[in-house]
């Protein structure tokens, strides 16, 4: 920065763009007068082959040090003109632009003003040029693997496409077995097909790829570091079962002291189970778990006599001794994958889902309809003596989705299909059954959704446009209240089994890695992709990607096809071998920083801290940027008090003279 | 040109939403006063509340900072420590008694270029209205 | 009120302790109501301490003064510990540091005496002149009373306490590792009036005041020496790369001066009232940071130097903070 820069001026016509308003010759000839300023041309369209290789020629001909382009938005052109000054062997980051385009010629029409103006803003360029640095674009070896967090279909889908294409995976999942909520589907829209049927061999080639180490019943406790360094660590729950040894075979879960008290999760609540049990018969693995906090041994120290487990398992895979282990892996990218959860239905207290038994949410009915569900697929009701086939039923939609006054306003995308599909199963199961869907829309967007519409309704399903506004108990019947608002009908449906097409909303669980990760959530709380219409599946943070309905509610297909695009996204760096770090980046003077810590805390990247030198025998400390993690926003160096902390190619000194050249009131 | 008083307003957008939508409004050959000059920075997290002071020192009869909407940073936080930072600022030069219309911010999406254009006009005639700033202009001190 | 053979035998074994550099004090100075700052390194010098309303020292400036000289090969930094006697307001002013991780908890023993304000030296002046020889003084009930040279003066507490010692609200350090004399109230109204008074003139009117004021700077520094706060080795406002403002000693670049070092404070001023004491022009300093440290309090509702473990203000925002500034 210390010798004289040789500056070389290009002003662009492009074409009439800015020619026909502003006197481009006039704005060379004043450029070439100031200061270090070695030629100044114009040209036609500076973008074109010839206009970048007149800038080269200058460049190896004239010996320039600068290149000031005062042409279009740097928005526009900024990489095309790096890219030149790179061709030609000059650092790409002594470029500098002037928009005399975008915010000259095409928004003021004054041919003299918008000369005059051209005029300032480049010499506010220029002297911003003098004082540029050369800047390093560091290449940074990224780790060829993938770690992908939850293992539903969306998890599953990016394992095997990043395996097959050679790389190491992680697939870490917080339950037992990977499957997801794809698993506690009976059949799919619109096809019909059997979930569990397309799913299994997933799980299962996902079990047996060579390139992917699942671990089931594991959960992400630490990330650090960057894109092609992530380092994570992986608490492996202890299940108490070796699974070395356990064979499959369910004699522990039959002799279990608790059998069939525990609600189970896979069947939403309605099934029991074990304390120690297989989430379902298809899991994978298929090892048994003990779950820590209903075993008897484990919460009581004591079981009978001894646990029956224990005694009936033959290979003897029980172990009560087992701990949590902790796994350290070195990763490149990272797949958010962690699904959903359905609406809680009980806050919508006037629906009754608290406070009857028939009212059920449409994960229950899928549980009931399902052949590994707690009826083995009849679809019953009652208790004991009183079960019976219900013949009145009634589909309510829209519950805790499109609805402010629980906060979800937006649509939960995958409801009208799946209600169509609970109903045609109900009608297949019980053909003379009545039943009717109440609706606010009906949205059958996809390949074969509306077709699939209409069979459903021809099968005899009535669709009623009206939201219910209570549930209550008349006898042994269930009474909707509700209006049939296209024929401004008030009625008192009684019915024998009402179910709530219960919205998507983020899971839980998802908090954890969210604050992991520091990812967004956009306004409906989903995790929030780093463009709404070009990166679906990116975050704003490199090498974090976001695959299935973690990122907003989607059915199968869209899971699948953005599982995919995650994956050949994350393969990106993996395949590269390494990653390109922003090279405008913070730097820190050592000598003046005084360690007050304030950048760090300000950093919204955590790519500041404070680290301890030597200084002439004293032991200080000051602040230290980690070029890959830092973004090059500046937030640090506004803050900094002592002005050390300074952002490569926006520092103090660099927009000061900015700011004097347009200041300053020259005629 | 009119001998009406021309102001000279010095504005810092942010690269990812205001000068974004600056350009906008360019391609869509909206129009507006060219009293106003761009300095651009990639956030207005990086605007030091300094370089207002700086500006109107130098020259510069207003101030504009522009960014993204709150939620909308690229960097995720930048404009939520320039509203302060800024805020601040402005109170304090209120108070010694620096009009408060000589330095305005304001939030223009990259999807707003009406909004670049009436931003652009309201400041260029509140301070044509004030007139030039001469209350600590460094080129006014006579020796 | 302060026991003084309390204080000066808790200097003493302070200062006799092992671990312990020094001990950084008031004592009595070499003429009329003069009190120096002292550095004390025995016991024996410890007889020589004083706190009196003539203690207006912030000896806080003192832990981050001391330049860190080249350690000569071969031998060890001295790392032992700075004892500090401090006021309501210093004690703010090692919390602050703190806070900024200037200095470390263990690096200091902090001495903690509660104050009931300190005088300005104009006040007293105008009801009693100075004196050549040394005069005592010490606070009795709502009252001053000064040892002078030909007897004893009472004067009511209020009529010679400097002003920001009249709003005072934190006489007691908020953090001490002994603390010495008994609790004290702090000032009912907390509030600068002469901020509101500017506030309430019109925008020409503030101009012309505050235009007299900063042509009389004379550029100094002694308020940038004095403040505890301003600790950087290299202040930007002397950089000449770049030069924020100019050397010239003229109002333009005074203003941004003393604008820019308001502003460096924010959030960070625990109203010592020092820079406004030593200004040799008599700039209304104080009303600079206290009309910021106002804005602070009532919109961000942060006050600097109270808590070591929170985030420094200058570092932090709230979702919700105001905007209705911003078009």
């Amino acid at each position: 920065m210390t010798e004289k820069p040789k500056i070389g001026v290009y002003v662009c016509h492009c074409g009439i763009n800015i020619a026909s308003t502003i006197d481009v010759e006039e704005v060379a000839k004043h450029a070439e007068e100031l200061p270090g300023v070695v030629t100044a041309k114009t040209y036609a369209y500076m973008c074109s082959d010839p206009g970048q290789i007149m800038v080269r020629e200058d460049i190896e001909n004239l010996g320039l040090t600068r290149v000031v382009v005062s042409a279009c938005s740097p928005r526009m052109h900024e990489p095309t003109f790096r890219k030149t000054l790179r061709e030609a062997g000059l650092n790409p980051y002594y470029l500098e632009m002037a928009n005399i385009r975008e915010h000259c010629s095409w928004v003021h029409p004054d041919s003299e003003a918008a000369t005059k103006k051209a005029k300032k803003l480049i010499e506010a360029s220029i002297a911003k040029s003098r004082l540029l640095e050369p800047l390093e674009e560091k290449e940074v070896e990224a780790e060829p693997s993938t770690l992908i967090v939850g293992g539903g279909v969306a998890g599953i889908q990016a394992a095997l496409d990043i395996a097959d294409a050679g790389y190491q995976v992680y697939l870490v999942e917080k339950t037992p077995s990977v499957g997801g909520r794809m698993a506690q589907l009976d059949k799919t829209f619109p096809t019909l097909d059997c979930s569990a049927c397309i799913l299994t061999p997933k799980m299962v080639d996902v079990t047996s790829h060579p390139n992917i180490e699942l671990m089931t019943y594991s959960e992400v406790e630490n990330i650090d570091g960057f894109i092609g360094n992530f380092d994570v660590q992986v608490r492996k729950k202890a299940r108490y079962v070796d699974t070395d040894k356990c064979t499959g075979c369910g004699d522990c879960a039959q002799e279990c002291r608790v059998k069939n008290k525990i609600p189970s999760e896979y069947n939403a609540g309605i099934g029991k189970r074990s304390a120690i049990y297989l989430p379902f018969p298809q899991a994978v693995p298929a090892k048994f778990t003990i779950d820590p906090e209903h075993c008897l041994y484990l919460t009581r120290g004591k079981c009978g006599k001894s646990p029956k487990c224990e005694e009936v398992c033959q290979p003897g895979a029980i172990n009560f001794e087992q701990e949590d282990e902790i796994v350290d892996i070195k990763v490149g990218t990272i797949i958010v994958a962690t699904g959903f959860d359905v609406f809680d239905a009980s806050r919508r207290p006037e629906l009754g889902y608290q406070d009857y038994d028939n009212v059920i949410t449409a994960l229950e009915m899928e549980r009931l309809v399902s052949a590994s569900g707690p009826t083995g697929g009849e679809l019953l009701i009652g208790e004991g003596e009183e079960k019976r086939k219900p013949k009145d039923i009634a589909f309510i939609k829209c519950v805790g989705s499109r609805d402010e006054s629980v906060g979800n306003e937006y649509c939960s995308r995958v409801c009208c299909m799946y209600t169509a599909k609970l109903a045609h199963l109900v009608k297949e199961k019980i053909p003379d059954a009545n039943v009717r869907v109440y609706y606010m829309d009906v949205r059958a967007f996809g390949k074969g959704f509306e077709e699939f519409y209409d069979r459903v309704r021809r099968e005899g399903v009535r669709y009623i446009r009206g939201n219910p506004s209570e549930i209550y108990q008349n006898g042994d019947k269930l009474v909707v209240q509700v209006e049939d608002t296209l024929t401004a009908t008030p009625m008192e449906d009684e019915v024998d089994l009402v179910v709530l097409a219960v919205g998507l909303e983020p899971r839980q669980e998802t908090k954890d890695i969210e604050s992991l990760l520091r990812l967004s959530k956009s306004s409906d709380q989903f995790l929030m992709e780093a463009h709404p219409k070009l990166r679906p599946v990116d975050t704003s943070s490199d090498g974090i990607f976001l695959a299935g309905c973690c990122q907003g509610p989607k059915d199968i297909p869209d899971t699948v096809a953005q599982a995919k695009g995650a994956a050949s996204s994350a393969l990106m760096p993996l395949s590269k071998g390494s990653v390109t770090v922003e090279a405008q980046v913070a730097e820190v003077d050592q000598n003046t920083c005084r360690g007050c810590g304030f950048c760090v805390e300000i950093c919204p990247y955590d790519a500041i801290e404070l680290e301890e030198i030597n200084w002439f025998g004293h032991t200080v400390k000051v602040a230290k940027v980690n070029e890959a993690l830092c973004k090059g926003c500046g937030s640090c160096s506004a803050g900094c008090l002592s002005g050390s902390i300074q952002a490569k190619s926006f520092r103090d000194l660099q927009i000061l003279p900015q700011i004097a050249a347009l200041g300053v009131n020259k005629e | 040109m009119s001998d009406k008083f021309e102001p000279n307003i010095v504005a810092f957008l942010c690269n990812w939403c205001s000068y974004a939508g600056a350009d906008l409004a360019g391609t869509s050959r909206i129009q507006y006063p060219y009293n106003i000059k761009v300095i651009r920075v990639m956030c207005t997290g990086r605007v030091n509340p300094l370089y207002i002071l700086n500006a109107l020192q130098q020259g510069a009869d207003g101030v504009l900072v522009s960014g993204c909407h709150p939620g909308d940073c690229h960097y995720m936080e930048g404009n939520m420590f320039a509203r302060r930072r800024l805020g601040l600022m402005k109170d304090l030069m209120e108070f010694v008694g620096v009009d408060p219309r000589r330095f305005q911010m304001s939030w223009v999406s990259a999807s707003e270029p009406n909004k670049w254009k009436e931003v652009v006009e309201k400041l260029v005639e509140e301070t044509r209205e004030l007139g030039p700033f001469e209350q600590f202009q460094r080129n006014m001190i006579n020796w | 009120m302060i026991d003084l053979d309390k204080l000066r035998n808790t200097a003493a074994e302070t200062v006799s302790r092992d671990d312990v550099k020094h001990l950084v004090g008031w004592k009595k100075g070499t003429f009329g109501y003069r009190v120096a700052p002292c550095v004390i390194e025995n016991a024996e010098e410890a007889e020589s301490l004083v706190f009196s309303p003539l203690c207006a020292a912030n000896l806080a400036t003192y832990i981050t003064l001391p330049e860190k000289l080249p350690v000569p090969k071969g031998e060890q930094p001295d790392d032992r510990k700075t004892a500090l006697m401090v006021k309501g307001c210093d004690s703010r002013a090692v919390v602050q540091m703190l806070v900024e991780q200037g200095i470390d908890r263990d690096q200091v023993v902090i001495i903690g005496c509660s104050c009931q304000g300190v005088v300005d030296l104009q006040k007293v002046e105008e009801k009693f002149p100075e004196p050549l020889d040394t005069v005592e003084a010490e606070w009795k009930e709502d009252k001053i009373v000064f040892k002078l040279p030909d007897g004893e003066e009472e004067v009511a507490r209020d009529e010679v306490l400097a002003d920001n010692c009249l709003i005072c609200r934190y006489p007691n350090p908020v953090i001490a590792d002994v603390s010495l004399g008994s609790e004290v109230e702090p000032a009912k109204d907390g509030e600068d009036s002469s901020v509101k008074e500017i506030e309430d003139l019109s925008l020409d009117d503030r101009w012309e005041f505050w235009e007299k004021e900063f042509s009389n700077c004379i550029r100094c520094y002694s308020c940038r020496n004095v403040c505890p706060m301003c600790y950087c080795d290299d202040c930007v406002m002397d950089r000449l790369n770049p030069a924020w403002i100019y050397r010239s000693v003229n109002y333009s670049e005074n203003t941004v001066f003393n604008l820019s070092r308001a502003f460096h404070l924010v959030g960070r001023c625990v109203d010592c009232g020092e820079c406004e004491r030593v200004c040799p022009m008599g700039l209304p300093l104080g009303k600079l940071n206290r009309k910021l440290a106002r804005e602070v309090r009532e919109k961000y509702e942060y006050e600097p130097g109270l808590d070591p473990e929170e985030k420094p203000f200058q570092a932090s925002y709230r979702p919700d903070d105001q905007e209705d500034f911003i078009l």
